[in-house]
């Protein structure tokens, strides 16, 4: 399968046409958005097979509501939306926390950096998407959740609160606790690697 | 401003430039500041991982499968079959039956919203009417269809239903089409034999969504979002229904 020629059509035409069942149309839409949608779905859920089964039936549902489109907001505006919603409606049929309602789960004192030795392995400077990749994996699912929607996706706290069902202040508070986790679990892959190497 | 209390207020302050006792204590402490710093950078650098993964062509052709097994995709140069021809008095009865059906719909699918767990609600049923079409004296009045099942009855039996609905078998339930969805495809073949897989289709679809999300609401009946998504799933059955009856007229 090659990618369909999306310079062609605009978006709107594209919408247009898949109203009236295009399927190349539908197919440009699809093109447009999958990395989007699919790298959202794959970073809340840190599993392929399970992004893959939401962004099919994000789209799905997309399509299907296609007709009802009249433009008033951005087409991926909505589909980004509608994204957040499969995944968190799967997270909650799965029995697991959207967000955490613990405010403390474990102090700083309990944090790794006082084993690291941390003035040798300052994070500043460069951060390798890999591992960042990989320290956002092992979030708890409630950090996970809120740091992937402000940090990565660009939703604001107002909005995450709504979405997930918190406060804002709860939003905030579990972003900053999923950013200092982050940074410990940075500084250790650093430590790690500075040991096997 | 101490190390601790700058921790305390971090969250909040963060998104902001630091300024005043903040950033006079950043100024002048190294582990706060880079603290600080390594924040930033986590924030900047996680911004760079949205949309960089690409998932597997099989994604689309499932999708595609799907649209086109939904009706949703159609050949090119397909024709729209022509409404089959009947009478005007005939038809206008046939086809107005399906707006109250719509209407109701979506009242009960707001009522629902809008209120409390349905299981609580049952026990003080309001009083809401189903709107009935206007039609010429000489035509007959169009019934509405007598509701079995929770997409169609008044609100009050709607919900009753809901709930007990809910705690039988879900997969029986799941098979059944109701009384109304049997006369709703028995009305499109009649009119638009060519549009009956089609439509068929969507409504299996609608009303499983439907039955899921009702089951997650009596799972969850404080859930905003699960309310919202009935709420959602009943639009998406009014809006089937309506398109059918674009269709037919």
């Amino acid at each position: 399968m090659t990618d369909p020629k999306q310079g062609s059509i605009t978006e709107a035409q594209a919408i247009e046409r898949a109203k009236q069942g295009d399927e190349a149309a539908f197919e440009v839409l699809y093109h447009l958005h999958k990395r989007r949608v699919y790298s959202l779905c794959l970073r809340m859920l840190s599993n392929p097979a399970q992004a893959e089964d939401l962004a099919q039936e994000a789209f799905l549902q997309l399509f299907r509501k296609i007709s009802t489109f009249r433009g008033e907001s951005a087409f991926s505006t909505w589909l980004h939306r509608m994204t957040v919603n499969v995944v968190l409606m799967h997270l909650r049929k799965k029995g697991l926390p959207v967000v955490s309602l613990e405010e403390t789960l474990e102090t700083q004192e309990e944090s790794p950096k006082k084993e690291l030795g941390a003035e040798d392995l300052k994070l500043t400077g460069s951060i390798d998407r890999l591992q960042l990749q990989r320290a956002i994996d092992r979030l708890p699912p409630g950090y996970k959740t809120v740091f992937v929607l402000h940090d990565v996706e660009g939703f604001e706290h107002n909005e995450i609160a709504t979405m997930v069902g918190c406060s804002i202040g709860n939003s905030k508070s579990q972003l900053h606790k999923a950013r200092l986790k982050l940074r410990d679990h940075l500084k250790f892959m650093r430590a790690e690697k500075a040991e096997s190497a | 401003m101490t190390c601790a209390e700058v921790q305390r207020v971090l969250p909040e302050l963060m998104e902001n430039a630091p300024d005043g006792e903040f950033g006079a204590h950043l100024k002048q402490c190294p582990a706060c500041s880079e603290l600080v710093s390594d924040l930033k950078l986590i924030s900047s650098e996680a911004r760079r991982l949205a949309a960089t993964d690409e998932p597997a062509p099989r994604v689309w052709v499932r999708i595609a499968h799907e649209l086109k097994a939904e009706g949703l995709i159609r050949e090119p140069g397909a024709v729209r079959p022509p409404p089959v021809p009947v009478s005007t008095g005939r038809r206008r009865w046939g086809a107005w039956w399906l707006v109250p059906v719509a209407t109701a719909l979506v009242v009960a699918g707001s009522y629902v919203v809008s209120h409390k767990a349905p299981s609580q609600v049952a026990q003080q049923p309001p009083a809401v009417q189903t709107p009935v079409t206007s039609t010429p004296d000489s035509l007959p009045q169009p019934q509405a269809p007598v509701a079995k099942n929770h997409a169609t009855a008044p609100p009050d039996a709607t919900l009753q239903a809901a709930s007990r609905q809910s705690a039988n078998n879900a997969q029986e339930a799941a098979e059944a089409q109701s009384p109304e969805d049997q006369q709703f495809l028995s009305e499109v073949s009649t009119r638009a034999p060519g549009m009956r897989v089609t439509y068929e289709n969507q409504l299996r679809s609608v009303n499983a969504y439907i039955r899921e999300a009702q089951a997650y609401l009596k799972q969850n009946p404080d859930d905003e979002d699960a309310r919202q998504h009935l709420m959602e799933a009943y639009q998406e059955k009014t809006m089937l229904y309506r398109m059918a009856l674009d269709h037919i007229q």
